[in-house]
């Protein structure tokens, strides 16, 4: 199943990423849905370890 | 004598959206399709002069001015995949891509600026060329247009013509002569046939029942023209008042799809039950070359406007005219559309 992501309407809110399905994709599209990019994921912390 | 021929006419335009309104389209985001129709996209220039101002001593003009231009065409065209995708794209103006090559999928839905979408549709540049170089006839390009709208009409027979697009576009009259443009090479297009469609309207298969004679659906922006003319929209050459002004913008009016179909009626035919019922319910129209390539229409609900019975070939047939009516949940109308070309409308 094919996935894209949507940022919400007026450029609000954080990104969803849905099933890209012209049932699912057609109800968020006329909630003011539009499709952005993936948003980098999360840096994982490092970790110091001292000498 | 030499003589141009318009079969030498080779027309590009961008399946990737310009940036902005004034800024064209590079080559690598243009594609290369023929067409059916000879008309040419041409610019037009209007001209104002000052035969009723007075001052003069008479009522002839003494002065012309450039005032303005505009531009506007049809592109008509067998439908086919990597066409139906660019029509819904630039057409409906809100798309969602999905999938890999080749099989693309653009999800369209009319933009709505009360959900926050633009009320500018997405831009595209248009080249027509013939013999471009030293020999040239005919070497433009038209920056900023938009879809107008589009015709799907698909109707019974053997041949290619029963399955066509028409595509009409204007735009803001900024013109480039020489384009700049090097004609990419032909793209193959898939067509989708009419004797590849499916059509549920309303509660009724009319391809399993094999009633369907004809069909046409078609949307229409209704771009404001006259609003693009606004204080700073700029000229043809820009900064240069006295070369006439161009649009900065392409807004849509009020939109509207339509829904008409000829379908053969007999006794347990349901459309005037239906119009007088004022029965709703989706039409889904389905047309494909193969799995990878395909256009489907849904418009998400409709009530029969007018139904009149007729004779079509001998056969007593209904005439149906739709309104699409807006779906709270599903809005109005949802073009899916697959093709093996990436980036339509990016």
């Amino acid at each position: 199943m094919d996935k894209v992501w949507l940022k919400g309407p007026w450029g609000q809110g954080e990104p969803i990423e849905v099933d890209a399905t012209p049932d699912v994709l057609t109800k968020l599209m006329v909630l003011g849905y539009s499709q952005c990019e993936a948003p980098p994921k999360p840096q994982e912390a490092t970790k110091h370890v001292s000498d | 004598m030499s003589a141009t021929r318009l079969q030498e006419l080779q027309i590009c335009f961008g399946f990737g959206k310009q940036t902005d309104i004034a800024t064209a389209n590079l080559v690598a985001a243009m594609w290369r399709l023929n067409k059916l129709n000879a008309q040419l996209v041409n610019p037009k220039l209007n001209t104002e002069n000052d035969a009723a101002e007075y001052g003069k001593g008479h009522e002839f003009a003494t002065q012309q001015f450039l005032t303005s231009w505009d531009t506007a065409g049809t592109l008509e065209k067998y439908l086919a995949a990597e066409i139906g995708a660019w029509a819904m794209c630039f057409g409906l103006g809100k798309v969602v891509k999905s999938g890999t090559t080749p099989n693309f999928t653009y999800t369209c839905t009319p933009l709505m600026p009360s959900a926050g979408d633009a009320t500018e549709l997405p831009y595209f540049s248009f080249v027509e060329q013939i013999r471009p170089g030293a020999n040239k006839v005919l070497d433009r390009m038209m920056v900023g247009c938009a879809v107008e709208g589009w015709t799907i009409t698909l109707g019974s027979g053997p041949g290619r013509a029963n399955s066509k697009i028409q595509i009409d576009l204007v735009g803001s009259g900024k013109y480039t002569e020489p384009s700049g443009i090097t004609m990419p090479a032909s793209t193959t297009e898939k067509l989708l046939p009419s004797a590849s469609m499916t059509l549920s309207v309303n509660g009724v298969d009319y391809v399993s029942n094999k009633n369907i004679v004809s069909l046409e659906t078609s949307w229409k922006n209704n771009i404001r023209l006259d609003q693009g003319f606004f204080p700073g929209s700029d000229f043809q050459t820009s900064g240069d008042g006295t070369t006439g002004a161009i649009r900065g913008r392409l807004e849509f009016g009020n939109r509207v799809g339509t829904l008409k179909f000829v379908a053969r009626y007999d006794k347990n035919s349901t459309e005037l039950t239906k119009l007088k019922a004022q029965t709703t319910g989706t039409a889904v129209i389905g047309l494909s070359y193969d799995a990878n390539n395909s256009l489907q229409l849904t418009w998400q609900k409709m009530a029969f406007a007018t139904v009149e019975l007729g004779e079509t070939d001998q056969f007593v047939t209904a005439s149906v005219e739709a309104t699409p009516i807006y779906d709270a949940t599903n809005g109005l109308l949802t073009a899916v559309a697959k093709c093996g070309v990436d980036a339509i409308c990016a």
